[in-house]
C-alpha cells in the first residue's frame, strides 16, 4: 500500500443522499482521513450509475484516488445490484489498462442482523475484486444491528456507538500512513451495541410501527402468491 | 435464473442444456432471462415488508420472477462468478426476491445461540441449486461461491441446496453430468 494522497468515498446504499448508515459510517472514516491531510471524494454508486457519463466520471474519480472506500449495506448476503454492477464496470475498465497507478481498496459493510458475522461472504467478495481489479487490500470492515444507527451521522449517534468511532479513528490512522486497518479496528466495529436479544425485540417492534404507519399491520403476514 | 451478461453465448448454452435435461425427467421449466426482462432494481425501501406486505411495490418482471420462485420445487441461480459472488444480472433478481421472507427476526441452529435470519413468510419454499460458470478453476472464487449459495438457502428458506462450477473450457451440456451428480449431493439446509 501507499500512502494516499486522494481518497474516494463510494457509497453503495440506494437511499437518498444523508439517509444511510453506510453513508454514516464511510463520511466519519472521509472526515478522519481528511484530519489527516487526505484529500477525500464522496460519489453515491445509484448516482454514478444512472447514466453512461455519470459511469465514466466514477470511473475517472477511481483512476485519480489512491485509496478507494466502499461503505455499503448488505443484500442477501451480498452487495447490492448497483454495487455489483459498479465494481464489474471498474475491474474491466483497470484491466483494460494495465499500468493503472497503483491504489488500495478498503470495505465497509453493514447488514440489519445482530451479528457482523453475516458480511463475512461479501467482504471475501469484496477481496476478490480488489484482486481482480488490481488492487491492495486494505481490509474488510463488519458492522451489525446498523438498524441501530439508522443513518444517522456518528456525531449525532451518541455513545452507543462509540466502538464504531474507535474503530474508523484506528482504521483512518492506519491508511493515511498507507498501511490496513488494522484487527483491533476490525473486531472493534463487530462488537453489537446491544444484546442481541433486545435488538431483535426492538426491530421487530419497529417493523410493526411502520407497518402501523402504513396502514398495513393486519396484512404482515400475507402470501399474495397464494402458496403455501 | 440465468444472470448470464451480454453476449455469453457459453452460459446461454449452460441454461439451454439445463431445461433439456430438466424436461426429459419431466420437470416443468420456467426460464429467465433475466437481461431481457424489464427487471427494477431494489430500492432498499422494505414497503415488500410494511406497505405491500409480500409484494415489491415496483410493477415489472420482479414480482413475475419472485412468484415464479416461490410455486417451483426448485430454484436454479446460473450466473456467471464475479469475485466469487454474482452476476449484476443475477444479483438484480435475487434482491427482489426478499418479499419472499417475513421481516421478522428468528434464530437459525438454535433458539438460544443460533444465528439470526428472517423468518419464512410462506409454508413452503423451493430448494435451490447454484450453477456458477468461471474461465478456469479458481479455489477462493470457487468457495465464496459455494458459501454463497449455502447462505441465501438459510435466508430464503430453501430446504435443501447445492452447487457447482462450470469452467468454459468444458462443453455446455456438461451441465447434464452435473444435474445428474448434484441429485446426491445436495445438502439439508439449517432451520
Amino acid at each position: 500500500m501507499t500512502t494516499p494522497q486522494n481518497a474516494l468515498l463510494l457509497i453503495g446504499s440506494a437511499k437518498p443522499a444523508g439517509q444511510s448508515t453506510s453513508e454514516a459510517l464511510g463520511t466519519y472514516l472521509a472526515q478522519r482521513l481528511q484530519a489527516r491531510g487526505v484529500t477525500t471524494t464522496t460519489m453515491h454508486v445509484a448516482r454514478a450509475m444512472r447514466t453512461e457519463a455519470r459511469t465514466a466520471e466514477l470511473l475517472d474519480a477511481v483512476d485519480h484516488s489512491d485509496l478507494v472506500i466502499l461503505a455499503f449495506p448488505l443484500y442477501v448476503d451480498s452487495l447490492p445490484y448497483l454495487v455489483t454492477e459498479a465494481l464489474e464496470r471498474i475491474a474491466a475498465h483497470r484491466q483494460a489498462q494495465p499500468s493503472s497507478a497503483p491504489a488500495s481498496f478498503l470495505a465497509i459493510a453493514n447488514c440489519g442482523f445482530p451479528e457482523a458475522a453475516h458480511n463475512a461472504t461479501v467482504l471475501a467478495i469484496c477481496r476478490q475484486f480488489a484482486d481482480e481489479a488490481g488492487f491492495a487490500w486494505a481490509g474488510g470492515l463488519a458492522l451489525g444491528e446498523g438498524g441501530a444507527v439508522s443513518g444517522r451521522p456518528l456525531a449525532q449517534a451518541g455513545g452507543m456507538v462509540r466502538n464504531v468511532v474507535a474503530a474508523l479513528d484506528l482504521a483512518a490512522a492506519a491508511l493515511a500512513e498507507g498501511k490496513p486497518a488494522p484487527q483491533e479496528a476490525v473486531a472493534l466495529l463487530a462488537q453489537p451495541f446491544i444484546p442481541a436479544r433486545a435488538y431483535m425485540l426492538m426491530g421487530d417492534l419497529g417493523w410493526l410501527m411502520q407497518a402501523r404507519h402504513n396502514r398495513a399491520l393486519t396484512r404482515l403476514a400475507a402470501r399474495p402468491f397464494g402458496h403455501g | 435464473m440465468n444472470g448470464a451478461l451480454a453476449g455469453d453465448s457459453f452460459v446461454a448454452g449452460v441454461a439451454s442444456s439445463l431445461q433439456d435435461a430438466l424436461r426429459a425427467e419431466g420437470w416443468t421449466v420456467m426460464p429467465w432471462t433475466l437481461r431481457d426482462e424489464k427487471l427494477a432494481y431494489c430500492l432498499g425501501c422494505f414497503e415488500c415488508w410494511t406497505k405491500t406486505p409480500g409484494l415489491c411495490r415496483i410493477e415489472d418482471a420482479g414480482r413475475d420472477v419472485a412468484r415464479s420462485v416461490i410455486e417451483s420445487d426448485l430454484a436454479i441461480f446460473l450466473t456467471p462468478i464475479t469475485f466469487g459472488g454474482y452476476s449484476s444480472e443475477l444479483k438484480k433478481a435475487v434482491d427482489r426476491i426478499i418479499c419472499l421472507i417475513s421481516p421478522f427476526f428468528t434464530r437459525i441452529g438454535g433458539r438460544i445461540d443460533g444465528e439470526v435470519h428472517h423468518h419464512a413468510r410462506y409454508a413452503r419454499y423451493p430448494a435451490m441449486l447454484g450453477i456458477g460458470v468461471l474461465p478456469e478453476p479458481h479455489a477462493a472464487q470457487e468457495e465464496i461461491f459455494r458459501t454463497l449459495i449455502g447462505r441465501n438457502a438459510i435466508n430464503l428458506h430453501a430446504p435443501a441446496h447445492s452447487s457447482a462450477v462450470i469452467y468454459r473450457s468444458q462443453e455446455p451440456a456438461v451441465a447434464t453430468a452435473i444435474l445428474r451428480n448434484l441429485r446426491h449431493k445436495a445438502e439439508r439446509t439449517p432451520a
